[in-house]
């Protein structure tokens, strides 16, 4: 899948770019910001679920974020 | 920027060997500091004599509000035989150390470092994490994170260096 | 950078685990130490222009049993009616449709894309979830799932774990899945690419139900990149075997000349692989400015249906005071159809093909998403919001043959989402 290895090589360059660029090493001390609740990498898990179930019925594609879902016949 | 740059890859490395050392015997003094304090200001080394719990905290801290009432009993029930608690709040804005203050009162010394200078110094690893400084000035151990099953441990350390 | 005067209620939100790596730590475990019993719930509306309605109230209870250990679950009632496209294709004269059942026939109007409005559901399904720290840099989360409507059962285990590394600036997660769903259709299994009888006849069937397995393992890491920012990727391998066709769908065939639908047997049951591998690609970015949040992520998926898709995502939580937020949301998926998918088959095509589909979902197909969510911080860790989102999907059609030029093949369906969240502290 030659279109899926350009994905993941766009990704991966752009996500280098990025943390690269801005990287600095933060101290235990210094994760206040990274602590609050809407820093959290899912700070809305019913939001998040509604959503998946939503385009998981309306669409083919499926997954990415993490694992079990739950199955439904609505697909 | 490279000034600042060169700044925190001296803290590093000076954390990192901090840390190096550390772990593996702490037959160091405790390093020294000055900071401001819940009464004008704190010097370290002005406590020989006492047997130090060093602790970091901040407001954001989960645990920290756990480790606030069991800290309080801790100086309640040792500060007469010599104990001396100091909790070096990291709070960037000290404001927010207050409001955490006003809802879990410390009844043992606090001293405030929001250029997190002093926790560089020690090479603190996590939040909350504490310090035994022995009544000659010495480190002892180190203690990081706090859960309810590691209280035990750290007073039986508390109570052997007071009776030292 | 110094934080803007911190204010009571967005101290109360700021919940943090220190022990944990800022962002994959379960929020909620400080108050949780105060208060353990964290409820959240939320009620969807779910409403498609002239197609189906759906509301779905939810539930998630979390409960703090040990240091850093949770339980919780989930309850969640989906209410489903309205009509459904069921892959037919209009015509310029009225159409007439056997329900699945077999029992009855429904009507569709000339020019009209064919809706099967049988469609009515309720789906229920339970959730449960045990968070448990399995070292110091360890952390597992396992969960059990179970769901249920009349024609479908689904049961599932999954599990991840997280390590630290890097001094929690580093999160590798890996995580694994599997499902086992039954499907027993109404009037049973048609067999695929056999026409679909005229009432009172009856279909061929198979069996009355039949099963599938959707099995998934994922690998992700999660970077600390600077104080305000958080990035994760993961990469998720996903495999379906077993009944994977829609039971309930058709195609219509035509006359490979005039266009116009076979005399007999106009229409056909569907039929798909009986096996899908699936590849996905997720990329996700968090950036906080002064107050404000963006994400970002993106999405790759192909699978070996043909079918690759892009989904790009925002949100920006803009922080109107301490209590109150506004959060514009923006969604794009586009996708590429599967090998089989077909608006319509020539007549003998059902005979040579081994799958086709009319489902405009395995189509060329583009989904837009606007939405702006309103939140409220009430107390500590009491929270209200409400969200109002709008979306489309555009599906295009195989080119159209003779009569066909006067339908509209192509999907465009309208749907308006509201959801309105309540959480809070016990």
């Amino acid at each position: 899948m030659p279109k899926s290895i350009t994905a993941l090589i766009l990704i991966s360059v752009f996500t280098t770019f990025i943390g690269g660029c801005a990287y600095q090493r933060v101290q235990p001390w210094e994760r206040d910001i990274l602590a609050q609740k809407k820093m959290s990498l899912d700070p809305y898990p019913l939001d998040t679920y509604l959503d998946e179930h939503i385009y998981f019925s309306k669409e083919n594609s499926s997954g990415g974020q993490g694992v079990g879902g739950g199955g439904c016949g609505c697909n | 920027m490279p000034a600042t740059g060169m700044n925190s890859a001296l803290r590093m490395v000076a954390a990192l060997l901090l840390f190096l050392i550390s772990s593996l015997a702490y037959s160091d003094p405790a390093p020294d500091f000055t900071l401001p304090a819940d009464k004008g200001e704190i010097r370290l080394s002005d406590l020989k004599g006492k047997v130090v719990y060093l602790d970091f905290w901040a407001s954001w801290c989960g645990p920290c509000r756990k480790s606030f009432p069991w800290m309080n009993d801790l100086q309640a029930r040792y500060g007469d035989k010599g104990l001396v608690i100091l909790a070096v709040n990291l709070d960037k804005d000290t404001a927010a150390a207050k409001q955490f203050l006003e809802k879990y009162p410390a009844h043992f010394r606090v001293a405030y470092d929001p250029d997190g200078k002093v926790p560089a110094l020690y090479g603190v690893k996590g939040m909350p994490s504490s310090f035994f400084i022995s009544r000659d000035g010495q480190m002892h151990s180190a203690h990081q994170g706090f859960h309810d099953q590691d209280t035990a441990g750290l007073e039986a350390t508390v109570q052997s260096l007071l009776n030292k | 950078m110094q934080l803007k005067n911190p204010k009571p209620i967005r101290q109360a939100l700021t919940l943090a685990t220190c022990g944990m790596l800022a962002g994959v730590a379960p929020a909620g475990s400080v108050l949780a130490a105060d208060k353990p019993l964290e409820v959240d719930s939320a009620i969807l509306f779910y409403s498609e222009t002239d197609r189906v309605q759906a509301f779905e109230p939810v539930v998630r209870v979390r409960k703090e049993i040990g240091e850093e250990e949770f339980v919780s679950a989930r309850v969640v009632i989906d209410a489903l009616t309205g009509s459904s496209a069921n892959g037919a294709i209009a015509t310029a004269t009225p159409q007439t449709f056997t329900s699945p059942s077999g029992n009855a026939t429904y009507q569709v109007n000339a020019n009209e894309t064919p809706l099967d409005p049988t469609f009515h559901d309720t789906r229920g399904a339970v959730n449960a979830q045990w968070e448990k720290p399995l070292s110091q840099q360890l952390k597992g989360v396992f969960s059990a799932n179970a769901s249920t409507e009349f024609d479908y059962t689904s049961f599932g285990l999954a599990a991840t774990i997280s390590k630290d590394i890097n001094d929690k600036l580093t999160t590798l997660i890996v995580g694994a899945s599997a499902n086992f769903d039954q499907v027993s259709p109404a009037g049973n299994i048609p067999v695929g690419l056999t026409p679909m009888p005229v009432f009172p006849a009856v279909k061929t069937t198979t069996d009355a139900s039949d099963t599938k397995t959707v099995t998934d393992l994922m690998f992700g890491v999660t970077q600390v990149i600077n104080r305000n920012t958080l990035m994760q990727l993961n990469y998720s391998f996903g495999s379906d075997s077993g009944y994977l066709t829609d039971p309930y769908k058709i195609l219509s065939v035509v006359d490979g000349g005039t266009g116009a639908l076979r005399a007999s047997d106009p229409y056909v049951y569907e039929k798909r692989p009986d096996s899908r591998a699936r590849n996905a690609l997720y990329w996700k970015m968090q950036h906080q400015f002064t107050e404000d949040v963006l994400t970002l992520s993106y999405r790759y998926y192909g699978d070996d249906w043909g079918v690759t898709s892009h989904t790009l995502e925002g949100f920006y939580r803009y922080e109107l005071n301490a209590t109150h937020y506004l959060q514009p949301h923006v969604r794009y998926y586009r996708q590429g159809k599967a090998d089989f998918y077909h608006t319509y088959l020539i007549d003998g095509q059902e005979t040579t093909l081994k799958e086709a589909s009319a489902d405009y979902r395995l189509g060329d197909l583009t989904t837009t998403t606007l939405g702006l969510k309103y939140g409220m911080a009430l107390g500590e860790g009491s929270e209200f919001g409400v969200r109002l989102e709008v979306m489309n999907q555009s599906g295009e059609s195989d080119s159209p043959i003779g009569v066909m030029a006067g339908q509209d093949l192509s999907t465009d369906l309208n749907a308006v989402i509201l959801q309105i969240n309540y959480s809070l502290l016990f």
